[in-house]
C-alpha cells in the first residue's frame, strides 16, 4: 500500500473539528481511594500516592499501565504534608509539619522523625537523591541539610548544611537539578545538581521579569518555573507574566544561558515532555504548542490545537478515534469518563508527561500523534529530522518517515528536497550505527529469509552487552546523549547554534541512572496508528515493538522505499534514479555500506529505459559498486546490450568470480581465452565437456585438438575420462575428413 | 597571403562529396559533384577524380555490394573512399610525399571524413535530406562548402596540412577523451546530470558534462555524445575560447592566428576563407560568407572559427545563427540528433573549467528565443550551486595536461565498445623517435588490416590479437586487442627480452586497465 494513502488518510481521519497532536487515551489510571485525603506524585519513585489517614496507596506509573493496582502501607495517623519513598522504596517519608518529617521502615513498619532544630526555620520541603554524598536533602527557608540514611542504626546522620535564604524551590528527579528562589521578587536563584557524581554548584543567576509599571514589581512564585530535560539536556522554564514570555534557559556547569524566549498565549501554562517535545499547554485557551527545542529554531513544531481524550467507547464520535482492540481493554464503568473536561481546573501536570485529574482521581498519560504531527508539516526534511529523533515509539516514526519517503517520491516533488530528506535519513542511521542504538532494536527483529543480514557481528557484541547488567538502561542512555551532541555537531545547519555544546562550559547532563522515557515497554501496541496497517503487516511482526530507534538502514530503504515505489511509479523511471542517486550520494558522504540490491535495481531503471550509456558511466566511475549481484544484473540487462553484458563480464572477471565468468566466456564462444584464463588463474571445477562441446560446434579440429591437450595436461587422469575418449574419436574422425 | 600561400597544399590533398544518383547522363557529370577541394581546380580535373572513383565504386561493387571500394593506393596518392549515406561517397585524395613527412594511414584519414561527415549531420541534417529537399543541389553546396572548408581550416597549419600522419598514430579519432573521477565527484556530477533532467520536466533534454577537454558525463548515446563532443572541444571549452580572444575582426585573422599546444585546435583561418570567397562563390550559387549580401541560402556556418564567446550569465553565446528578428538576443545553436532524429536547443553554460551543455528539444518549447530563455533562468537557479560543487570537486582531483601520462610508456588506449580512447599527453609523444612512430603506424595499419578481415568473418565475435614488434632504434611496439579494448604502445630505452615488453604491458594492464589485457 501506498505513503501516499497514509498521509490523506491521516489527515481526513481527524478531520478539521478533531485534529490534535497529542492526546490522552482511555482508560486511565484510577486512583479514588474511599476516604482519600490527599493525592501525591513522588517524581523520584515515579509513584502515585493517595493517602487516607492511617494509609498510604502508591501505584507505579512507569511503565503506565491503567490496570495498575496499588501498594498498600500503614502509617500512624496524622496531618500529610508530604510523601516521598525513599529510591529504593524501603522507606517512606511523610512531612507532617513544617518542621518535622516522619520516617517508616515498611519492612518492619518501624519508625524514626526529624524535626527542625530552631523555631525560625521552616522545612520547604525534602527529597531523596541518588548522589553519593546524602541519602535525602531537606529544604528548608534557612538553607540546605543534606542527611545520610544509616540503615544499621535506622537514623539520618547531618553530612553537611549549606545556609542559603530559601523562598521556594524547585526540584525534579530527572534533571537531579534544584533550584532556590531567594530576593524580593524571587528572581534570584541559587542551584545545585545532586547528581551520582557530586554536588555541583551552579552560578547564582537571575531570571528576566518584565515590569508591567513603574512601581509595581511582579513577584515570580513556584508554580512559574518548570525544570525540563530534553534530549539529555536540562532547561529551565520560566513564565513571565507580564511579557508573556515563556523565557527559556539552559544549564551548564559553570554558566546558565538564556536561549530565547517562547510567546504563551494563557495566564495559565504548563509544561510536559513527551519523548523529548516540549509542550507547553496554554490551558486557558485549551491547547497546547508543541516545540522540539533541539534545534536552535525555537518554532513550534505544529500550530496550536487542543490535546484529545482518545478511546472512549461508546463517546461522541467526534473527538474518538476508538478502535476494536482498545474497546475491549475498557471496562464498563466509565460514566464519569464522558464528564472528563480537557484542561479542567483540577489538572495537575506531573513531570514530565503525566496528567493528573485530581477531581476525579484519574491519571493519564499524556502521548505525541506522530502521524498528526508529520501530516500537519509540508517541509519533508524538517519532520524526518523530527521523527528520526523519536525514541519512544521508534516503530511508529520509522513507519512514517517510511511512508513520508515512498510519498514524496510517488509525488514526484524537486529532487532537491528529496535529496535533503535522504540526508536527514542517512545522518540518522549513520549516527545510530555508531552509537549502536540501531542493533539494539535489530537484535530482536526476525530478518526475513533470504535476506543476508548486514549487521550481524555488532548485533552479537550487543548482546552480550545488554545482558549483563541490570543497568542496562543507563548504558543505553548515556549512549543516546552522546547521540545527541554527536547530532550537534554533525548536522550542518545547526552547528553554528549549539557550538556551546563543544566549547568551554560542559553542559549539564542528566543523571546516568535516570532513564524516564526509553522504556520501549512503554511503546505499547495500541499507540500504533492506522499508519501501520499501511505497511505490510509481516513488516511489523519481524520488527515487533522492540526498536530502540526509529533509524532506516539502506537495506530497508530499499525493501520498504525504492522498491515499492518502482512497483508503483508510472512513467519515466529516471527521477527515481535521481533520487536513488541522492541517496547514493548521502550514503557516501556518511560512509554508509548500500546494500547492492539497491545498485541492481538502479541498473534496471536505465535499462528500462535504455539509457545505457549512462548505465556505463556508473559503472565505470564505480557509483554502483563492484559485486556479484551488480555483475548479474549487468549479464541480464546486457541481453538488449552487448556493451553492458560486456560490462558484467569484466566485473565478473574483477571481483573476481572465476566459474561465472570462464562459463560465460564459453557460452559466447571465447572457449580458448576462457581456456587461457583457467591456466592462468588456475579455476578447479570447470567441466572439461563444456569446451570440448564448444570446439566441436566450431568444426575445427585444431580447436578440439588443442581443447583436449589443455585438459590432459591441466587434469591429471583426464586421458581415462568418457570425455577425452568420445571427443578424442570425434577429432580423429574430423580429421580423416579432413585428410580425405 | 592568398592563392599562392596555399597552392602547394592544396596539391597535397583532394577532397570531394559526390552523390551517385545525379548527373546520370553524358554531359551532366559535373552535377554530381557537391563538393570539391580546391575548388579552383579545373572541372576536367575535377571531373577525373569523381570519375576514377566512380568506375571502381561501381567496379568492386559487383563483389561486395554492401562495401565497396575503401581505398586504392596508387604510386603518387592514396584515395580513401567513404559512402556515409547511400549512393553519397566522399573521397579524399592525398600525395604520397617523398618527404617521410607524408605518411599517411588511411582508417585515420577515413575517421578524418567520418568526423566532417557526422559534423555535418549534426548541424544540417543529412545531405539526401538536402538534396531531397532542393533538387537542384544549390542549397546542398552552399551548406557544405563553407562547413567543410570551416573544418578544414582547422586541419591547416600555416601552410601545411595536419593530416593525421604518422605522428599522430597514438591518437584515436571519434572517440571521446573521458576525465577519470573518484566515486564521490561521479556521484555529484550524476546528481547535477538529475538536476538539469528533472529542472526540464517532462520533456526530454540531454546533457553533456565536459571538465577541460575531457568528458565527464553525458546522456546521450554513444554517436551523438561524440560529435557534440567533438564541437565542443573544437569550439566550446574553455581552452577553444580563448584562442579566439584575439580579435573579432575578420580582417585582422590572418596573422594574429594562435596556435594551441596540443595540436587540436588551429586557428589558421584567412587563408583559406579568402581563397574561397574568390574562385568559389562565382562558380557555386551561394556565399560562404554570409555578411556578405547576396546568399539566396541562409547558411549557418557551426565551424566558423571565433564566433563563440561567454557571456554575462556564464552561458556561451555566438551570432553564428544570426539574431531574431527585432530582438537583440542571439539566436540558440539548434543541433540535430542522430538518436532521437530530433532539432534540439544547444545550451552551452561554462563555469570556470567546467563546461555544461543541455540540449532542449525545439518542439517541447513553442515560443522560440524566450521560451529557451525561460528554460536558461530555470537551469541556472536549479542547477547554479551543484555546478560550483561539481567544479570544485573536479579541479582538485584535476591532475592537469600530464595526468594520464604514465611513465616509460607511450600509449594508446581505446574501449571502442564505449568509443574512449585515453592517450599519453601529446607533449610525451613527441619525445618519441621518428623510428618508434613509423614502426608504430606500420603496426597500426597491420592491426586496422585484421580488424577490417575480422569484421568481415565474425560480426559479433571479437578477436583477440597480439603484436609486438622491436624497431630499429630497438624500442618495442605492442599492439593488443581483447574484448574490444584495443592497446597501443611503445616502450624506448627498453630490455631486449621479449619476457620485459610483456611484463611492462602487464603491469600497465592491470594497474590502468582493471586488467583488461592481462589474459597471459
Amino acid at each position: 500500500m501506498s505513503g501516499k494513502a497514509s498521509i490523506s488518510q491521516s489527515s481526513t481521519g481527524f478531520g478539521s473539528g478533531a485534529l490534535s497532536h497529542v492526546y490522552i487515551k482511555h482508560p486511565p489510571l484510577r486512583c479514588s481511594i474511599p476516604g482519600s485525603m490527599g493525592l501525591f506524585y513522588d517524581d523520584g519513585t515515579k509513584l502515585l500516592i493517595s493517602t487516607t489517614s492511617t494509609q498510604v496507596f502508591s501505584w507505579k506509573t512507569v511503565p503506565f499501565s491503567p490496570l495498575a493496582a496499588p501498594t498498600t502501607d500503614s502509617i500512624s495517623e496524622g496531618p500529610i504534608l508530604a510523601v516521598r519513598f525513599s529510591l529504593d522504596e524501603k522507606l517512606i517519608a511523610v512531612q507532617r509539619s513544617n518542621s518535622e518529617i516522619q520516617f517508616w521502615l515498611r519492612e518492619t513498619g518501624e519508625t524514626f522523625c526529624q524535626k527542625c532544630k530552631s523555631e525560625s526555620e521552616s522545612i520547604l520541603g525534602f527529597f531523596w537523591t541518588d548522589c553519593p554524598l546524602c541519602d535525602i536533602v531537606v529544604v528548608k527557608t534557612s538553607g540546605l541539610d543534606f542527611y545520610s540514611y544509616d540503615p544499621a542504626s535506622k537514623s539520618l546522620t547531618l553530612v553537611e548544611t549549606r545556609k542559603l535564604n530559601v523562598s521556594w524551590y524547585v526540584y525534579t528527579h530527572e534533571s537531579r537539578l534544584l533550584l532556590l528562589a531567594s530576593g524580593m521578587q524571587c528572581k534570584t536563584f541559587n542551584g545545585f545538581q545532586l547528581s551520582s557524581g557530586g554536588v555541583i554548584r551552579l552560578p547564582k543567576f537571575e531570571m528576566l521579569m518584565a515590569k508591567s509599571e513603574a512601581n509595581s514589581k511582579p513577584v515570580l512564585a513556584d508554580e512559574d518555573l518548570y525544570i525540563v530535560t530534553v534530549y539529555g539536556r536540562i532547561y529551565c522554564l520560566q513564565v513571565d507574566r507580564v511579557a508573556m514570555l515563556l523565557h527559556c534557559y539552559r544549564f551548564y556547569r559553570d554558566a546558565v544561558v538564556q536561549q530565547g524566549s517562547l510567546p504563551i498565549y494563557s495566564s495559565k501554562v504548563a509544561i510536559s515532555v513527551v519523548d523529548n517535545v516540549l509542550l507547553v499547554h496554554q490551558v486557558d485557551a485549551k491547547v497546547v504548542i508543541l516545540y522540539d527545542i533541539f534545534a536552535d529554531s525555537r518554532a513550534p513544531i505544529s500550530a496550536p490545537l487542543p490535546v484529545l481524550l482518545r478511546g472512549l467507547p461508546r463517546s461522541n464520535s467526534s473527538t474518538s478515534r476508538s478502535n476494536g482492540r482498545e474497546s475491549e481493554n475498557s471496562e464498563t464503568s466509565n460514566a464519569n469518563y464522558h464528564e472528563t473536561i480537557i484542561y479542567g481546573d483540577d489538572w495537575n501536570f506531573l513531570v514530565p508527561d503525566l496528567v493528573c485529574d485530581v477531581a476525579n482521581k484519574l491519571l493519564w498519560k499524556i502521548h505525541l500523534d506522530l502521524e498528526a504531527i508529520s501530516a500537519s508539516s509540508s517541509e519533508v526534511p524538517s519532520v524526518l529530522e523530527f521523527l528520526q529523533r523519536r525514541k519512544l515509539e521508534a516503530n511508529k516514526a520509522k513507519q512514517l518517515c517510511l511512508a513520508i519517503t515512498r510519498t514524496v517520491i510517488l509525488e514526484r516533488r524537486p529532487v532537491n528536497m528529496v535529496g535533503r530528506a535522504m540526508d536527514v535519513i542517512v545522518t540518522s542511521y549513520s549516527l545510530s550505527i555508531k552509537t549502536g542504538s540501531y542493533f539494539k532494536g535489530t537484535k530482536a527483529e526476525r530478518r526475513p529469509t533470504g535476506v543476508p543480514n548486514v549487521n550481524n557481528p555488532e548485533a552479537g557484541t550487543d548482546v552480550s552487552v545488554s545482558q549483563t547488567d541490570g543497568r542496562g538502561k543507563s548504558i543505553k542512555f548515556e549512549s543516546n546523549s552522546r547521540h545527541n551532541s554527536g547530532l550537534i555537531n554533525r548536522s550542518s545547519t545547526y552547528s553554528a547554534s549549539d557550538s556551546e555544546d563543544t566549547g568551554s562550559s560542559e553542559p549539564l547532563k542528566t543523571n546516568l541512572d535516570d532513564t524516564p522515557e526509553t522504556q520501549p515497554s512503554s511503546l505499547q501496541p495500541q499507540t500504533l496508528g492506522p499508519v501501520n496497517n499501511l505497511v505490510n503487516h509481516d513488516v511489523l511482526e519481524q520488527q515487533e515493538t522492540q526498536l530502540a530507534t526509529p533509524a532506516i538502514s539502506p537495506d530497508e530503504m530499499y525493501k520498504f522505499v525504492f522498491a515499492p515505489v518502482d512497483e508503483e511509479m508510472v512513467g519515466e523511471p529516471s527521477y527515481l534514479v535521481a533520487i536513488i542517486l541522492e541517496f547514493l550520494r548521502s550514503a557516501n558522504v556518511e560512509k554508509v555500506k548500500v546494500h547492492p540490491n539497491i545498485y541492481v535495481l538502479t541498473i534496471q531503471l536505465l535499462a528500462r529505459s535504455e539509457r545505457y550509456a549512462e548505465l556505463g558511466l556508473f559503472i565505470i566511475n564505480k557509483i554502483l559498486e563492484p559485486s556479484k549481484e551488480v555483475a548479474f544484473q549487468l549479464l541480464e540487462s546486457g541481453r538488449q546490450n552487448p556493451q553492458t553484458r560486456k560490462l558484467g563480464l569484466d566485473m565478473l572477471r574483477q571481483h573476481p568470480l572465476h566459474n561465472d565468468y570462464v562459463l560465460l566466456l564459453v557460452q559466447d564462444g571465447y572457449y580458448l581465452e576462457a581456456l587461457r584464463y583457467v591456466r592462468k588463474h588456475k579455476v578447479t571445477g570447470v567441466r572439461p565437456s563444456l569446451f570440448l562441446e564448444a570446439a566441436f560446434s566450431s568444426n575445427d579440429p585444431q580447436h578440439l585438438a588443442a581443447v583436449l591437450r589443455f585438459f590432459s595436461d591441466f587434469i591429471p587422469g583426464f586421458r581415462n575420462t568418457t570425455d577425452f575418449c568420445a571427443y578424442y574419436r570425434v577429432l580423429s574422425e574430423m580429421n580423416g575428413t579432413v585428410n580425405a | 597571403m592568398g592563392l599562392a600561400s596555399v597552392n602547394p597544399s592544396s596539391e597535397g590533398l583532394q577532397l570531394c562529396i559526390f552523390d551517385l544518383r545525379r548527373g546520370q547522363h553524358e554531359g551532366q557529370e559535373l552535377d554530381k559533384i557537391l563538393f570539391f577541394y580546391p575548388a579552383d581546380l579545373p572541372f576536367s580535373t575535377q571531373l577525373s577524380v569523381t570519375g576514377l572513383s566512380e568506375g571502381l565504386i561501381t567496379f568492386t561493387r559487383i563483389f561486395s555490394p554492401e562495401a565497396a571500394c575503401e581505398v586504392i593506393e596508387a604510386e603518387r596518392h592514396s584515395h580513401v573512399f567513404y559512402e556515409p549515406e547511400p549512393d553519397i561517397w566522399m573521397v579524399m585524395v592525398v600525395e604520397k610525399s617523398k618527404e617521410a613527412e607524408a605518411i599517411w594511414r588511411t582508417d585515420a584519414l577515413r575517421e578524418v571524413l567520418k568526423e566532417v561527415h557526422s559534423l555535418f549531420m549534426m548541424f544540417h541534417g543529412s545531405i539526401r535530406a538536402l538534396l531531397d529537399k532542393e533538387p537542384g543541389g544549390g542549397l546542398t553546396r552552399s551548406h557544405l562548402y563553407p562547413f567543410v572548408m570551416d573544418y578544414l581550416r582547422d586541419i591547416f597549419s600555416g601552410k601545411k596540412l595536419q593530416l593525421p600522419s604518422f605522428h599522430d598514430c597514438l591518437n584515436e579519432r571519434r572517440t571521446v577523451q573521458m576525465l577519470t573521477v573518484g566515486r564521490e565527484a561521479a556521484i555529484e556530477v550524476q546528481t547535477l546530470v538529475r538536476t538539469l533532467e528533472s529542472s526540464a520536466g517532462n520533456t526530454h533534454c540531454f546533457s553533456l558534462i565536459l571538465f577541460q577537454d575531457l568528458l565527464v558525463s553525458s546522456t546521450l548515446p554513444p554517436e551523438d555524445t561524440i560529435n557534440l563532443f567533438t564541437y565542443a572541444v573544437l569550439r566550446l571549452t574553455p581552452r577553444a575560447l580563448s584562442s579566439g580572444v584575439s580579435s573579432w575582426s575578420y580582417l585582422r585573422k590572418g596573422y594574429s592566428s594562435s596556435q594551441v599546444a596540443g595540436g587540436s585546435t588551429f586557428a589558421h583561418s584567412g587563408s583559406v576563407a579568402e581563397q574561397f570567397s574568390g574562385s568559389v562563390a562565382e562558380q557555386f550559387s551561394g556565399s560562404c560568407d554570409t555578411s556578405s549580401g547576396d546568399d539566396r541560402y541562409r547558411v549557418v556556418r557551426p565551424l566558423q572559427n571565433d564566433r563563440w564567446s561567454k557571456g554575462k550569465d556564464g552561458f556561451l553565446i555566438t551570432d553564428i545563427w544570426g539574431t531574431e528578428v527585432g530582438d537583440l538576443d542571439l539566436a540558440t545553436p539548434t543541433v540535430w540528433l542522430k538518436h532521437t532524429e530530433a532539432r534540439m536547443y544547444l545550451c552551452a553554460y561554462q563555469y570556470k573549467s567546467l563546461t555544461v551543455i543541455f540540449l532542449i528539444p525545439v518542439n517541447s518549447i513553442l515560443n522560440g528565443e524566450q521560451g529557451v530563455s525561460m528554460e536558461k533562468q530555470k537551469f541556472l537557479e536549479n542547477a547554479s550551486l551543484k555546478i560550483l560543487k561539481v567544479e570544485e570537486k573536479l579541479s582538485k582531483g584535476w591532475g592537469g595536461e600530464n595526468a594520464y601520462h604514465v611513465s616509460g610508456y607511450r600509449y594508446l588506449l581505446v574501449d571502442s565498445n564505449r568509443a574512449i580512447s585515453r592517450a599519453s599527453p601529446a607533449g610525451k609523444v613527441t619525445t618519441l623517435t621518428k623510428e618508434s612512430l613509423l614502426a608504430l603506424h606500420m603496426l597500426r595499419d597491420e592491426v586496422d588490416l585484421e580488424k577490417g578481415k575480422n569484421k568481415w568473418d565474425h560480426k559479433a565475435h571479437d578477436k583477440d590479437l597480439e603484436m609486438c614488434i622491436r624497431a630499429k632504434n630497438n624500442a618495442w611496439v605492442i599492439a593488443r586487442i581483447t574484448g574490444g579494448k584495443e592497446l597501443y604502445m611503445v616502450l624506448e630505452k627498453a630490455n631486449e627480452k621479449l619476457l620485459y615488453a610483456s611484463d611492462a604491458v602487464e603491469k600497465f594492464s592491470d594497474r590502468y586497465c582493471n586488467g583488461a589485457f592481462s589474459l597471459d
